[in-house]
């Protein structure tokens, strides 16, 4: 005899196969077996249902809860569908972003300090610096309002065509898709680079490869338009 | 209100100590009850800087294994009644206590002390966490290196991290005549990459060596630079407004026109 109900664990809790031909009431008196038998293993558990194998009314549903209720200390949290095409628009929702991640942004404010890393679905705009020992990684671009002393990764899904722009653009190291480039060696200071009388030197940059290269350039209205 | 102040740096040697020392001796001479607990389990130094040494009997592990009370450990200060210190315990490590160990310690003090110094290890291990875990403002040192500053942006990250509200910064060793020439970074230098508020700024003082060999903290010394430093940034602690110290006065000279007043 094949059987009527089979209890089977996944992700969210656990799933029921129900055979589709018995009567409900057969099933019902199934279930409450099942877990009369397995209440000491769930220990009063709070877990999803979902349902497979045969299609149940609202009413229907809520009696096999009730039973299982009844029958053990397994907490019902809710019921999951097992519907194939509801997953796959819910899948398509999370993925969408992705897709986009170059034209949609987010913004982050505060400083990033060394040892901090900020990973991103979507472009980013960090409002505060990025200090010599922190990261950023970003499926998009990444805009640094403030000064880029840290890591920069840009296109981390491997696009080329990001592009990272920081008002005061100093890092130790850029990626740009799959090409990295570095800073320069040099002096890690080097006296004071701004006389604090006179107004702060503004010097934003842009950094986007090019055959293969990360290139640091100026930020100008012709720049713009090509990124 | 008493309030638990964590001294930290991430880097070693920056004047951790040094600065706990003296900053719990300038409080305890403004009228505060002061407590000081050497966090740095294994590598104590604390009661050396503060000349206690031979007066540990209990230690810190002792009082959270139950060993012995905690006035059992406590240690009067030889110079003001009302400063004290927990010495740390030097055969044993970081791993002898938890940081919910420490904060049950130092909520234990708040009940008796003004003000509770941590003295914390270098290092953003165990150690680190255990100092920091009770703490409610944050007191980090540095030197104008680029090394120092590196470790205390990432200290300073941890901090906001574990939800220390207040973090001051005290920028230690400074010498004018170097930054002057341009061969060192300047306090505005510093704060600008490290951009947290500045509590205070100590020179580079020989005078530090000396009193720490003699085991004699020089907070409130007026004769020197370094002891008037740690004096106004005890005053800064206590919420009063402070100009900052004019640093550029030779020291040599401030020795010597102090030195006049001193043999009197």
């Amino acid at each position: 005899m094949s059987q009527k109900v089979i209890l089977k664990s996944n992700k969210y809790g656990i799933n029921l196969i129900l055979d589709p031909e018995i009567p409900f009431e057969e099933l019902l008196s199934a279930v409450a077996g099942k877990f009369q038998e397995a209440d000491s293993f769930f220990k009063g558990a709070r877990m999803a249902l979902s349902f497979e194998g045969r299609k149940l009314s609202a009413w229907e549903e809520q009696q096999i809860v009730e039973t299982i209720s009844r029958n053990s200390d397994v907490v019902i949290v809710c019921i999951v569908e097992n519907d194939v095409i509801r997953e796959q628009i819910l899948k398509g929702l999370m993925e969408e972003p992705a897709e986009d991640a170059l034209s949609i942004g987010q913004f982050y404010k505060g400083t990033l300090r060394s040892g901090q890393l900020l990973e991103c679905e979507r472009s980013i705009i960090i409002l505060g610096d990025v200090n010599p020992g922190a990261k950023i990684v970003s499926r998009g671009n990444v805009v640094v309002l403030g000064a880029l002393k840290g890591n920069a990764y840009a296109g981390a899904g491997g696009d080329n065509q990001a592009f990272i722009a920081a008002l005061d653009m100093d890092p130790v190291q850029l990626k740009i898709g799959d090409v990295i480039g570095r800073s320069a060696d040099k002096a890690l200071w080097s006296g004071s680079k701004k006389k604090k009388k006179t107004e702060p030197v503004v010097d934003p940059q842009v950094a986007v490869v090019k055959d293969d290269n990360i290139y640091i350039e100026p930020i100008t209205k012709g720049l713009l338009n090509h990124l | 209100m008493s309030e638990v102040i964590v001294i930290t740096s991430g880097k070693g040697g920056v004047g951790k100590t040094t600065t706990t020392a003296n900053v719990g001796t300038g409080l305890a001479q403004l009228d505060k009850k002061v407590v000081l607990i050497d966090t740095d389990i294994g590598l104590r130094n604390l009661d050396v800087v503060m000349g206690l040494e031979n007066r540990i009997v209990y230690n810190l592990v002792d009082v959270v294994e139950g060993n012995c009370r905690m006035k059992q450990a406590l240690i009067k200060d030889k110079r003001y009644p009302n400063l004290f210190l927990l010495p740390s315990a030097q055969t044993r490590d970081k791993t002898a206590v938890t940081p919910e160990q420490m904060m049950k310690l130092t909520d234990e003090l708040r009940e008796e002390f003004d003000y509770i110094l941590l003295d914390c290890p270098a290092g953003i291990e165990q150690g680190f966490k255990n100092a920091i875990a009770g703490a409610d403002r944050a007191l980090v040192v540095t030197t104008p290196e680029v090394s120092a500053i590196r470790d205390a942006d990432r200290i300073i990250g941890l901090l906001e991290a574990n939800e220390i509200k207040q973090i001051h910064l005290i920028v230690n060793r400074l010498r004018m005549d170097m930054v002057s020439r341009g061969d060192m970074m300047s306090i505005d230098d510093v704060t600008e990459i490290l951009a947290i508020n500045l509590i205070g700024a100590v020179p580079d003082d020989e005078q530090i060596v000396i009193s720490t060999n003699q085991g004699e903290p020089l907070a409130g010394r007026t004769d020197t630079m370094a002891g008037q430093a740690y004096i106004n940034i005890c005053h800064r602690i206590l919420g009063e407004d402070v100009p900052l110290l004019d640093l550029n006065v030779k020291n040599s000279m401030w020795s010597k026109i102090a030195g006049l007043f001193k043999k009197n």
